[in-house]
């Protein structure tokens, strides 16, 4: 356990890759956005503005999985750290900086509300898609997509590290396979109208639910990539 | 501490591929010593440590540290320091941040130890390690090694791109901390020359194979050259095991593993014959090259 | 200094009684420590302590617990008769020997010695 939080501490001696960045990202982002809102009022436009500055540090999460991996696990081995640990202690310290961003995105997005979209009727936290729903799954939405995406970089860094470029051969050549699969089979019995309407039924709830579930696979596949991964 | 043995390694081998790096190796390294770990480049020196870290797996044997499974053990691994050749180390860290990790995961951690090594070595501390020289990385990792005071400590061919002066910085550092703080020191080097002294047990390499394993001392005047005529020469070895042979018109140098007393020192005057000592590094080098072509020997007798 | 002819720890016993015989380490003079030898010649200090321990149970050193090692009272004659004794074999019969291959009588001998030990 000790040493699981160690990893965790290692992981923050650079405070930068795991909060400055993150929030630096979304700062800039929430004011360009708001600039550029406040530019086009001026020009008397009508309605709400929405804005998608706030997956811009989720995006990074992709990043940041990848990098934790390539970067950490090399220099935590000759640390004398077992594999469990690092993954448990990286996991864990991600976890917690992402359930702390998600919370904040809720706390914003009532600040939002509350201003009336920062008096310029914006939408950034606070998409209403989002909002509409109750606290616990507004925050767990977040939450959810920034895991999911951290696990997706975190998974492909992970068989990277095993099987070098076969490995990545391989996954990007299979999971190639499977889109272009489902775009054919969608294709060949016309059902495209119906799979948008499926699309548009996607609740948040339900995007959390299964983007969870995925995420936790995500989490076992590379735990037990990485068990036999080497430097 | 008790005297238990430190690494039991059995029937060890591993396989790349069609590549044999371990072929059933058995060894025993006791605590408290200073061990060499010497071969030729791919001679299978890294993959032993590495499995010996948990770092790598083999496909058969079993290694023991401390008499348990290094793999995944992590009150095993706390014991151990393995700085690699080319570690790696994070693309954002600092020289200094470097350490303060270090610091974490190695209980006997030294940082006075590690500012003053620093101070030698000349190394930046705020500097990013993505912008270090090879020396100065390699740097980084000698002072990690040397400050984590571990039970067990391995170095990888620790000096690349160190110069002469940096290098006797580090075997001077090696000798003194190991003086005072006694522990298992595993260096891994092909600049013999330069470590002979520091070792008290030699364990040589080759092609996956163990070919030495001997106190040091034994092997120091293990093995004498002969130098003169050569019917003089070969009647003067007789049937002494011949690790080198060097012909030079009618002069013969040969090198055999022999411990001369005084009395055929004297004989070997009286013959007019010269003798010189053989260094560690030739030793090895002479043995590793002679198992080789013996191993080849079996081989086409096999096949006859 | 150390050089490959033969064991370290021999080497080490071999600087020591050098130095007892010529003087440098009197009778009753401390000796530097193992870690000091091994720091200073740049060896194992376990082959130090090897080399010191041989002189040790050659009575001609002894430990007092805590404080080091010391050369025992009357180390250095015993050094010197040692040598004496191997001094013939040593250095007179190679001598004698060489100097008869190359028709040296013994007279032409001695005055040769004599001038060498002149100067």
């Amino acid at each position: 356990m000790n040493r699981i939080i160690k990893v965790a501490r290692m992981q923050l001696i650079n405070k930068a890759t795991f909060i400055g960045i993150p929030l630096l990202i979304l700062f800039s982002a929430f004011l360009f956005t708001v600039v550029i809102w406040w530019l086009v009022r001026r020009n008397d436009a009508e309605g709400i503005l929405y804005g998608g500055g706030a997956q811009a540090p989720m995006w990074y999460f992709l990043a940041l999985g990848i990098q934790a991996l390539t970067l950490t696990f090399p220099f935590s081995l000759g640390m004398s750290i077992s594999r469990r640990s690092f993954y448990l202690g990286t996991l864990a310290l991600f976890a917690t900086c992402a359930l702390v961003l998600s919370v904040f995105y809720y706390l914003m997005g009532l600040v939002e509300t509350a201003t009336g979209g920062w008096w310029l009727d914006g939408r950034f936290f606070a998409l209403q898609w989002i909002s509409e729903n109750n606290w616990f799954i507004q925050i767990m939405f977040y939450f959810v997509l920034m895991v999911l995406l951290f696990m997706i970089g975190f998974l492909i860094a992970t068989i990277y590290m095993r099987w070098r470029q076969m490995g990545m051969v391989f996954f990007f050549t299979s999971l190639g396979i499977l889109v272009i699969g489902a775009i054919a089979l969608i294709t060949f019995t016309d059902t495209w109208m119906q799979f948008w309407e499926w699309v548009m039924t996607w609740s948040a709830g339900g995007v959390t639910l299964w983007g969870g579930l995925a995420a936790v696979l995500m989490a076992g596949c590379s735990y037990l990539t990485l068990r036999k991964a080497t430097a | 501490m008790t005297q238990a043995t430190a690494i039991a390694i059995r029937d060890l081998t591993k396989t790349y591929k069609d590549l044999k790096a371990l072929d059933n190796i058995n060894l025993d390294l006791e605590p408290n010593r200073i061990y060499g770990l010497l071969g030729r480049n791919g001679a299978g020196k890294t993959t032993l440590m590495s499995i010996l870290t948990g770092q790598n797996f083999q496909d058969h044997g079993s290694v023991q540290v401390f008499g348990h499974e290094p793999f995944e053990n992590d009150a095993t691994l706390a014991r151990i320091c393995f700085i690699r050749e080319s570690q790696k180390y994070p693309d954002d860290f600092k020289v200094h941040q470097a350490f303060a990790a270090a610091s974490l995961f190695f209980e006997n951690w030294d940082q006075h130890l590690a500012q003053e090594l620093m101070k030698e070595f000349d190394l930046p501390a705020k500097r990013k390690i993505k912008k270090l020289s090879r020396g100065q990385l390699s740097a980084v990792g000698v002072i990690i090694g040397l400050a984590s005071r571990a039970e067990i400590t391995f170095f990888d061919e620790p000096y690349l791109g160190l110069d002469a002066v940096a290098r006797q910085i580090f075997y001077d550092r090696l000798v003194a901390d190991f003086a005072e703080y006694p522990r298992t020191i595993v260096l891994s080097s092909h600049l013999i020359d330069e470590v002979a002294n520091l070792l008290e047990h030699v364990i040589v390499i080759d092609k996956g194979q163990i070919v030495i394993d001997a106190d040091a001392e034994e092997l120091r005047g293990a093995a004498v050259t002969v130098t003169g005529d050569v019917a003089k020469v070969q009647e003067f070895i007789g049937t002494a095991k011949v690790l080198h042979r060097d012909a030079l018109g009618a002069l013969a140098s040969v090198t055999i593993e022999s411990q001369l007393d005084a009395g055929r020192r004297e004989q070997a005057k009286l013959m007019g014959l010269d003798l010189s000592p053989v260094s560690l590094q030739q030793f090895v080098v002479r043995s590793s090259l002679s198992s080789a072509s013996e191993r080849v020997d079996e081989k086409s007798e096999a096949w006859s | 200094m150390i050089d490959d002819s033969k064991p370290i720890f021999i080497q080490i016993a071999e600087l020591i009684e050098n130095d007892i015989v010529s003087g440098v380490l009197a009778e009753e003079a401390q000796v530097p420590s193992t870690n000091e030898f091994a720091a200073f010649y740049r060896i194992n200090p376990a082959t130090a302590a090897k080399g010191i321990n041989r002189l040790v149970e050659d009575g001609l050193l002894y430990k007092k617990r805590g404080i080091g090692m010391f050369v025992t009272e009357g180390a250095p004659q015993r050094l010197r008769e040692q040598r004496r004794e191997k001094f013939q074999q040593q250095f007179i019969t190679p001598l004698t020997a060489e100097a008869s291959k190359l028709g040296i009588g013994i007279n032409e001998l001695v005055a040769m010695i004599k001038t060498s030990s002149d100067t």
